[in-house]
């Protein structure tokens, strides 16, 4: 019966779940096949990187899970379908997982337009979308089958703006930002914190991801006369920005926003990035056992290689599916419920994770300042720039 | 004051990034008349042929750039020959259909081999900097600035002064008479392919170093902005290219100046759009020029559909209608979904496209101006979902036809460039005018789909109602292709002086078909707005145009059964790959590359 099913269902032609589909699942789940998550991303497209680097934190969190003994003896696994982040194929990827017994719960997909036109999909069919990079703050009102471990902007970019006004002093700052509901949700939130902290933001400016030159946006920062350059960027634009700023001889301190935080961000800045304050969620020397594992296990794994936020928001969200799963057994709903029991899950970004019931986000991500020094990330030493 | 002579440099300095591409774009343009869509992609390969010359071979920088220079030039021979000679005798629109292909292989094959992550592409030149106003310059501008002006220089002198150069033009200006006088015509092609690829390769390798940046998404902006360039200086004019991707550049810089950072992509479209209303031949064609476009319609060749008899179309509807009363999976149905929506999509482009002839490539754009009317009215006025829908198809056939009538006197080619600009603008102006739509933050909590009260959220209904409306825009779309106005909207395509010498007024009739097909992508826009709930500026994007285009082309120009033949085969392949994962879309690539080359006039024919 089951051999059968799965043939039909690769052939996606005839499947003939809707009626059986109670039936089925507790079917499946009596067998020895793994617990299978589904997976909507990026693999190909222009943010296919992000899809890269979610695998590579996947993989490491399910060889650690398997190494301390599966789900109750159960394998997990996941099965990646490429969204290319384009919401016409997201909303079939949902309809595919939704009417698939044996997905049990679904991450995904990266960008908002993605994600949040599969949400109805996800809500109606009665299956959990986890959105663990989707920070748009009405993606988790899309219903409550929509939960994210996302940090939220409202918690992150107050510690950012704490950062450059308090720690380091700074008074006049010029914002440049993302122009994507991600960047400009950011550039609220730090300007209202930087606000109350008591800076004054001189100029904000919004570019869009394709943007590679921005030496007339820096002349345009360099006539406001900021005392300092705030990026809301991710690591490839960050470098640019960084990179460019130094060319057109600006000399002001620049911070970041914990996107940039990735080994990347130094190959591609070079030394343009030296002296760059980053705010992060976590930074290699910090003593947690977590984070440890996860930096060690990720350069065991694959040759040496830094793990960057995006390999780090995987790995904790492949953590949490397990946690939820050990609760929630394999039933939809019950997963569903037990994303509001699981408590204090370890995590990378949080120290431990537990989301709040209402909004169904967690709250109290980490923080660590760090600042790029010799071409590395360290701790900040309180040593102004 | 100081800061304007920065604004300037700024400007002519990224002027000369984009000349490196633009005179590609020109060279191959001059030649075959050919928007080498491709060219973004040779830059890209050349990128990462020089990151390996670089970081793993360590070559000096003279060596580098000659390897670079050899293995691109090889790329782009293998693409004229296996790619665009087969296609030479077939219509004009299939070697730009190919190029779009051989983009999508390109890129893929880039992407696969080198892994999509960016890299850092050191510089191999000294870390000087000179002083300029109130910023500096470095040995790479200069680099850049001297490769750009000198290559333009070289073939500007190698196409005026010597007999290869000579054959160039004369290939050029009529294919047939230079054949018949003896030039080898396939030898001027590969010359030209592998200089333009050579060029496209070395300024790949120069943007990577100048940026220290190299990642498989800069393709497709490189090929955006070269168009503009090139178009700007008048296409197929290499000088030409040189000096509109400095206007180009100082255009953006200025408009950064003065509005700033999120208008700066607008003014570069705008700019595009106001150099072809003008001067459509850009803005150093000389009064003499030969029209850029054969006179008659040989740009899309007439050929014979295929007859598909009524009693076979009648059967197919009716069993797509019963489809969801069988056991098939909601996933088969939601895919089938978004096969109908492009259909809509594809129906109003082929009316566009195939039957007047004006080939638009900024098609989203009213799926997009469908959308936002829809989801707006829906949400902030209540308006009951169906009857925003409508209004959603009515605001992009008056909206989408009023800003296409500038270019209502372009042909060809410039009509696809127009209308791509035109898609970036609509899409830039949804970004930036926040008090209306939101800005990058989007709509979301658009209400699902209903009709008279009812919710359609099941996927059979919504199914039902998506097959239902493109069933009906497809029998008055064929209604009208059958009566005078589709004789006449053909004639415009066929012969426009002919046809304007039979008194029908050209603009009056593109209106027309603007006005229908208008409606119909919007409609197609609305119903996705309300099915996924949440749209923003990216939802609707320029790839959304390019499919839109290649489904049309595939299906047959014109070719009312084929759009929607044609929109369930480009929804139907890359979901039918999905077990292959990341080679998806490379096998994509390749079908659509067989198709062209053996079936161009597409599967069913055009009408």
């Amino acid at each position: 019966m089951s051999n059968i099913n799965r043939r039909t269902l690769v052939k996606g032609s005839l499947a003939a779940m809707m009626a059986g589909a109670a039936f089925s699942r507790t079917a499946f789940a009596a067998d020895a096949d793994p617990i299978l998550l589904g997976v909507s991303g990026p693999l190909t497209g222009p943010n296919a990187q992000y899809g890269t680097q979610w695998k590579q934190g996947f993989d490491l969190a399910l060889d650690e899970i398997m190494a301390a003994g599966g789900i109750n003896g159960r394998k997990l696994a996941y099965t990646f379908e490429d969204s290319q982040s384009d919401p016409r194929q997201s909303v079939a990827i949902a309809q595919k997982f939704v009417s698939d017994p044996r997905i049990v719960l679904e991450l995904g997909d990266f960008s908002s337009p993605a994600s949040m036109a599969a949400s109805p999909i996800y809500q109606r069919g009665g299956l959990v979308q986890f959105g663990f990079t989707n920070s748009h703050p009405d993606f988790t009102k899309g219903g409550d089958f929509m939960w994210s471990t996302s940090v939220s902007q409202a918690d992150e970019q107050p510690l950012l703006a704490r950062y450059a006004v308090k720690r380091l002093g700074l008074k006049k700052l010029a914002v440049l930002h993302l122009n994507t509901d991600w960047g400009r949700t950011s550039r609220d939130y730090f300007n209202n914190a930087a606000k109350e902290y008591g800076a004054e933001i001189v100029v904000t400016e919004g570019y869009i991801p394709e943007e590679r030159d921005f030496r007339s946006t820096l002349v345009r920062v360099r006539d406001a006369n900021p005392d300092g350059l705030v990026l809301i960027s991710y690591y490839s634009d960050g470098a640019l920005i960084a990179r460019q700023a130094r060319q057109v001889g600006l000399k002001q301190v620049i911070c970041a926003a914990s996107s940039v935080y990735s080994p990347k961000f130094l190959e591609l800045g070079g030394d343009a990035v030296e002296d760059v304050h980053v705010g992060t969620r976590y930074f290699p020397e910090d003593p947690r056992p977590e984070v440890q594992n996860f930096i060690g296990g990720f350069k065991k794994k694959y040759n040496g290689v830094e793990p960057d936020a995006f390999n780090a928001y995987a790995y904790d969200a492949m953590n949490m599916a397990a946690a939820v799963v050990k609760i929630g057994g394999t039933d939809r709903k019950a997963i569903r419920d037990a994303f509001a029991k699981v408590k204090d899950v370890p995590s990378v970004i949080f120290g431990t994770a537990t989301f709040d019931v209402a909004t169904r986000r967690v709250k109290g991500a980490m923080n660590a300042e760090l600042v790029v020094r010799k071409g590395q990330f360290t701790v900040w030493d309180g040593k102004p720039t | 004051m100081s800061s304007w002579l920065d604004y300037t440099i700024n400007g002519l300095i990224v002027g000369n990034v984009y000349a490196l591409v633009a005179v590609g774009l020109a060279l191959i343009f001059g030649v075959s008349r050919l928007i080498n869509f491709a060219q973004g992609s040779i830059y890209l390969v050349g990128a990462y042929i020089g990151w390996v010359a670089v970081v793993q071979l360590h070559t000096p920088l003279p060596l580098t750039i000659i390897f670079v220079a050899v293995v691109a030039a090889l790329v782009g021979l293998i693409i004229e020959r296996f790619g665009l000679r087969p296609l030479q005798n077939s219509v004009r629109i299939a070697p730009l259909l190919a190029t779009i292909g051989i983009s999508f292989v390109l890129d893929q094959l880039v992407m696969l081999t080198f892994s999509p992550n960016p890299r850092a592409l050191p510089s191999q030149l000294p870390d000087v900097r000179f002083e300029v106003g109130g910023g500096t310059i470095g040995p790479l501008d200069l680099l850049i600035a001297g490769v750009g002006i000198s290559s333009a220089l070289l073939l500007f002198v190698f196409l005026r002064y010597t007999k290869l150069g000579w054959a160039v033009r004369a290939a050029s200006q009529d294919r047939d008479a230079a054949m018949q006088m003896g030039v080898d015509v396939n030898r001027v092609n590969q010359t030209v392919f592998g200089l333009a690829a050579a060029l496209g390769g070395v300024s790949g390798l120069l943007v990577g170093m100048y940026y220290n940046q190299i990642d498989t998404a800069m393709s497709l902006q490189a090929t955006l902005k070269g168009v503009v360039a090139e178009v700007v200086g008048g296409a197929g004019n290499v000088p030409g290219a040189v000096i509109g991707s400095m206007l180009l550049g100082l255009v953006e810089s200025y408009g950064v100046a003065v509005f700033g950072t999120s208008y700066r992509n607008l003014f570069a479209f705008l700019l595009l759009i106001v150099v072809l209303v003008l001067r459509p031949n850009g803005l150093f064609a000389s009064a003499r020029q030969a029209p850029p476009e054969p006179l008659t319609g040989t740009f899309i060749a007439p050929s014979r559909p295929v007859r598909i008899p009524r009693w076979a179309l009648v059967v197919a509807v009716a069993l797509f209608a019963v489809l969801p009363l069988l056991p098939v999976s909601f996933y088969v149905l939601q895919t089938l979904i978004n096969a109908w929506l492009l259909g809509m999509l594809a129906l109003s482009l082929t009316l566009v496209a195939g039957t007047i002839g004006q080939v638009s490539l900024g098609h989203a754009a009213l799926l997009a101006i469908g959308a936002y009317t829809s989801a707006l009215l829906s949400l902030t006025l209540n308006v009951p979902v169906g009857l925003a829908i409508v209004a959603g198809g009515l605001m992009s056939a008056a909206l989408g036809t009023i800003l296409i009538s500038p270019s209502f006197r372009l042909r060809g080619h410039y009509v696809s460039i127009a209308t791509l600009a035109i898609g970036e603008i609509v899409s830039l102006v949804i970004l930036n005018w926040e008090s209306v739509t939101r800005g990058p933050i989007g709509i979301s909590g658009i209400p699902p789909l209903s009709l008279f009260g009812y919710d359609l959220v099941d996927p059979r209904t919504v199914y039902w109602f998506a097959f239902a409306v493109m069933v009906v825009l497809a029998l008055v779309q064929g209604r009208l292709l059958g009566s005078h106005l589709g004789r006449s909207f053909r004639a415009i395509r066929d012969d426009d002086i002919a046809a304007r010498a039979y008194g029908l007024s050209l603009n009056r009739y593109k209106s027309l078909a603007f006005i229908f097909g208008g409606f119909a992508a919007g409609v197609s826009g609305g119903i996705a707005a309300h099915l996924y709930s949440y749209i923003n500026h990216e939802t609707f994007n320029t790839q959304q145009s390019i499919l839109a285009l290649t489904v049309v082309i595939l299906g047959g120009l014109g070719n009312v059964v084929g759009a929607i033949v044609g929109a369930v085969a480009l929804v139907g392949i890359p979901e039918m790959f999905r077990i292959a994962a990341e080679y998806r879309i490379l096998i994509y690539g390749i079908v659509l590359l067989l198709l062209v080359r053996f079936r161009p006039q597409g599967l069913l024919g055009t009408i």
